[in-house]
């Protein structure tokens, strides 16, 4: 019934617990994955002028490669799996946004994520952009939630 | 990997759909499902007190009636697709705690059910006793929109 799941990761050991998931879940019933990873955007807004002009870029170079880890992550174990994988990496300051814009562009038809991520388990509330995606995404969301 | 998925239903159009859907997904990774459907406990404020008995009886028959009728689709939907299908009705005006504790009694591995119910769609937010299963469950939840 799912042919294409997207698996959101922001580096979290909650996110690589439904990435596991997703993976085996995808393995299950032949569907494929795209991994997607989606980091800040830099702004300007300092009042030290004599920062360096090179922190932006600085910063940009180091989300890249943070995000790469992240995603070459998904990718060996699917590739492990046997599952197909695509990896998308992504800048926006609302990771939501891009999370079901990739969703839609790449014709998937299951969203799979942690149900909470970097900022972990506040109380027992939802994770703020896993809240923001099942509010807006008309794509299925499955919720995964680790043990503790 | 999922091996039994759990659909709550409200009888709304909306948890109809999820129904077909979970239904489906049942079928494709030959899972089986359990329907349930929670109706609220009788409450009863009243100052008239001669009327209680009989009101209470009618409302009893009426939401029996109701969750009869919703889990009757469920059976119906999973006999047609060829899924093993059970089917559990309870009174709780909590129907998050009543959900999520069916699940684990009966040991399923997936809840499926609609982004809303019978309340409808309140703006872009998720209905809320979807958002309480969301936040108490610990078994993973499909949330079809």
């Amino acid at each position: 019934m799912f042919k294409h799941i997207l698996l959101p990761t922001d580096g979290s050991e909650l996110s690589a617990a439904a990435i596991e998931q997703g993976i085996r879940f995808a393995e299950s019933i032949g569907a494929k994955v795209t991994g997607i990873c989606v980091m800040p955007l830099q702004h300007p807004f300092l009042y030290e002028t004599e920062i360096p002009m090179d922190a932006l870029e600085h910063a940009a170079k180091r989300y890249k490669e943070l995000a790469d880890t992240y995603l070459a992550a998904i990718e060996k174990e699917a590739g492990e799996a046997g599952v197909a994988c695509n990896v998308v990496y992504e800048k926006n300051d609302s990771p939501y946004e891009a999370i079901i814009r990739v969703a839609e562009q790449k014709g998937c038809d299951l969203i799979m994520m942690a149900s909470h991520g970097t900022r972990g388990v506040g109380a027992l509330l939802l994770g703020s952009e896993t809240q923001r995606v099942l509010t807006h995404s008309k794509i299925p969301v499955l919720v995964y939630r680790c043990a503790g | 990997m999922f091996k039994h998925i759990l659909l709550p239903t409200d009888g709304s159009n909306l948890s109809q759909v999820a129904i077909q859907k979970g239904v489906q997904l049942a079928k494709s990774i030959k899972a089986k499902i359990t329907g349930i459907s929670v109706m609220p406990e009788q409450k009863y404020y009243l100052y008239q007190t001669d009327i209680i008995v009989q009101v209470r009886e009618e409302t009893v028959k009426q939401h029996k009636l109701q969750a009869h009728g919703n889990l009757s689709a469920i059976e119906k939907a999973a006999q047609e697709a060829g899924v093993p299908c059970e089917t559990v009705c309870e009174i709780s005006d909590h129907p998050y705690e009543t959900i999520i504790r069916a699940a684990e009694k009966r040991g399923c591995d997936l809840i499926m059910m609609a982004s809303h119910g019978q309340r409808g769609v309140k703006g872009l937010l998720l209905g809320s006793e979807t958002q309480k299963v969301l936040t108490h469950s610990k078994i993973p939840v499909l949330v079809h929109r």
